[in-house]
């Protein structure tokens, strides 16, 4: 094997590792000391990141960005319905409750 | 069910199917179809279960946090970080096969399954530690959506340990090494990483 597509993954774990601990940061940012509070911006920040990850993880771990381009825009497809599903039935909440 | 075993090209790296000028990386699907379309139902039938829960929280929201505060976010992000290093292990497993690296694909697949079982270990604890605080699956709503979706990403995950253990029997043996069933089952471990990498953020960061 040569050193490219054993680097490539690396340098992929790095970035999701990065944004895994960036949560950290925005939990502790979301709270007010030890009292949890609700926030539409934390709650935004969080499923965005979620979305980068899993769309990450589709690109570089399951090599989709070899895989013909059907597959590409399907997965792409699905990151975009996940993360509109997710934010639609949040803010869809928040609007009835 | 011998296919490969000798050096094979990285996708992407070799030249050309018809149709595509010479030099441009072949585009394979990686592993077999049947595989991508339970992933990509599967992670649909998880965004359902997720948008019933975000659309649930919203309606009682203190309730919700009042619960969620019990949870411990480093121990979520240590499980994160494991299951994305079991991850990485499984790529250069995969990767390793291709390459007729067969000692080393075998050593990769077993990492992948020593973190699996860390992963395990934290949540099982992390799971008795909540029942013993008397945050069991019946203490109210949050906690059956906790139990619920880790459950179920559990179980996914012990069927992950079998598709491991395929892996590595088949890897032993020239006679049973197929590349393509070791890529199948890659896109399997993924994702569970996948789904992990959701619930994690929502259950665990959410606000």
């Amino acid at each position: 094997m040569n050193a490219e597509p054993r680097r490539r993954p690396l340098i992929a774990w790095l970035i999701l590792s990065v944004i895994t601990l960036a949560y950290l940061a925005l939990d502790r940012y979301a709270d007010n000391r030890d009292t949890y509070r609700a926030s539409s911006v934390v709650t935004t920040i969080a499923i965005l990141l979620a979305l980068v990850k899993a769309r990450t993880i589709f690109r570089e771990f399951m090599q989709v960005r070899h895989a013909p381009s059907l597959l590409c825009r399907l997965t792409d497809l699905w990151v975009f319905l996940i993360g509109a599903a997710l934010l639609g039935s949040y803010f869809a909440g928040l609007a009835v409750r | 069910m011998t296919e490969i075993a000798q050096a094979s090209p990285e996708p992407g790296a070799g030249a050309q199917p018809s149709g595509k000028t010479a030099g441009e990386p072949a585009r394979v699907v990686p592993g077999q179809p049947d595989m991508w379309v339970l992933v990509l139902f599967e992670s649909l039938l998880f965004t359902a279960y997720f948008a019933v829960y975000l659309f649930h929280r919203t309606a009682d929201s203190e309730a919700f946090l009042r619960s969620q505060a019990q949870l411990s976010a480093w121990l979520g992000t240590l499980d994160t970080l494991l299951l994305l290093a079991s991850s990485l292990f499984m790529l250069w497993c995969v990767q390793a096969t291709r390459a007729g690296a067969f000692r080393s694909a075998m050593a990769n697949a077993w990492i992948t399954g020593l973190l699996g079982v860390a992963f395990l270990v934290s949540k099982v604890t992390e799971w008795i530690k909540l029942v013993r605080g008397g945050h069991s699956f019946t203490a109210n709503e949050f906690f059956q959506y906790y139990f619920f979706l880790t459950g179920i990403h559990l179980l996914h995950l012990l069927i992950g340990f079998v598709v491991i253990g395929v892996i590595i029997y088949q890897l032993r043996s020239p006679a049973r090494r197929s590349r393509d069933l070791v890529e199948t089952y890659a896109v399997y471990w993924h994702t569970v990483d996948l789904l992990w990498v959701l619930i994690f953020s929502l259950l665990y960061v959410v606000r």
